[in-house]
């Protein structure tokens, strides 16, 4: 059990691949605020946000930035809590190691602790 | 308890399998929008389990002509009874 | 108690700014106080000073401009969002060189730390997205 993981101030779910939308892009910047509020900050990457963490990602065809750069930076503003939705791996049959970051997975029994743990839980 | 807000049908979106995931056990949902499809019979068995736990929104319902089609086990509630869904919930997460 | 709406709908194009607009009136209507609406994603085009709807159909962006005045309540809009969807008001038009503004008054252009707080400080927040 990950105890730790359970609580926080504010809960990111990140349910968006990168590129497709602003989706994941937003909810990052909102994740990267409020860390550099001060807030303890933990980012749930579920279903296809797991997409997010892809190992190898590059700029858009018209230059778009992306958002790999961004998730780099996390552990700068102090955002080490990074889960990810065991279902979501499964579904694009992704293992953690092929993930660009260190996470924690999380199983669907967990989930449910996970959100009624933080005192705030955005969806992205 | 926390209240979560659905508003994709379940014949359209898989994002109601989400909401589900995050559930606890003594958690609402609340169908708005077009999640209230949701509440018809024969697409209520995706919400198998929430027996007492499950709202619809009145007048996402009425305005989609599916008022009187709701399923018995689906409790449906004005807006009024959505503020007061939060107001019982210690928060609210939605899923869209 | 005290309340706050992240709305991220753009009027029209979808429901999540009708629902949040009913939602908004049904709370204060409880007695409760609606601190803020925080204007993210397509949500931002709520302040668009120029929409003109057809007269028969709902006009969101003067509902909220009157839900603000009747009680007190901020519209917040996320600058960053509004910037890259042509949402400028005076200040950022100047500082762009457009000419004209996009932002209906009384909305505010704000950064994304207004949000951080209002979650913060009020008792709920609701979202509402497309």
């Amino acid at each position: 059990m990950h105890d730790h993981l359970y609580d926080g101030d504010l809960l990111v779910i990140l349910r968006h691949g990168p590129h497709g939308s602003s989706w994941l892009k937003e909810g990052l910047d909102a994740a990267l605020v409020a860390a550099a509020f001060g807030r303890h900050v933990s980012l749930l990457f579920m279903g296809e946000g797991v997409m997010a963490l892809m190992a190898g990602q590059q700029a858009g065809p018209l230059g778009q930035k992306g958002t790999a750069a961004t998730l780099d930076m996390l552990e700068m503003y102090d955002i080490e809590t990074l889960l990810v939705d065991e279902q979501g791996l499964s579904l694009f049959d992704l293992s953690c190691d092929e993930l660009m970051l260190e996470v924690t997975c999380v199983s669907s029994a967990e989930l449910a602790r996970v959100l009624s743990g933080h005192r705030l839980v955005l969806t992205f | 308890m926390l209240l979560h807000v659905v508003n994709r049908s379940p014949a359209t979106s898989r994002t109601y399998q989400q909401a589900l995931a995050g559930m606890s056990a003594d958690d609402r949902l609340l169908l708005i929008e077009d999640g209230v499809q949701g509440a018809l019979p024969q697409l209520v068995r995706h919400y198998a389990g929430l027996e007492g736990r499950l709202f619809a929104l009145k007048e996402d319902l009425a305005s989609r002509g599916l008022l009187g089609r709701c399923d018995a086990s689906v409790q449906v509630i004005d807006v009024d009874g959505f503020v007061e869904l939060t107001e019982e919930a210690d928060r609210t997460v939605s899923w869209y | 108690m005290r309340y706050a709406i992240l709305l991220m709908g753009a009027p029209y194009s979808d429901q999540a700014s009708h629902s949040a607009l009913r939602f908004a009136r049904a709370l204060v209507d409880r007695g409760h106080h609606l601190e803020a609406v925080f204007f993210y994603h397509d949500g931002v085009y709520n302040a668009a000073r120029l929409a003109a709807p057809p007269q028969d159909e709902p006009h969101l962006v003067d509902a909220w401009a009157s839900l603000s005045f009747e009680h007190q309540v901020s519209l917040q809009v996320c600058i960053a969002a509004a910037l890259r969807r042509g949402l400028l008001d005076e200040r950022e038009a100047a500082r762009h060189g457009k000419e004209g503004t996009s932002v209906q008054p009384p909305f505010e252009l704000t950064g994304l730390g207004q949000l951080v707080d209002l979650g913060t400080r009020c008792d709920r927040l609701v979202t509402f997205g497309p």
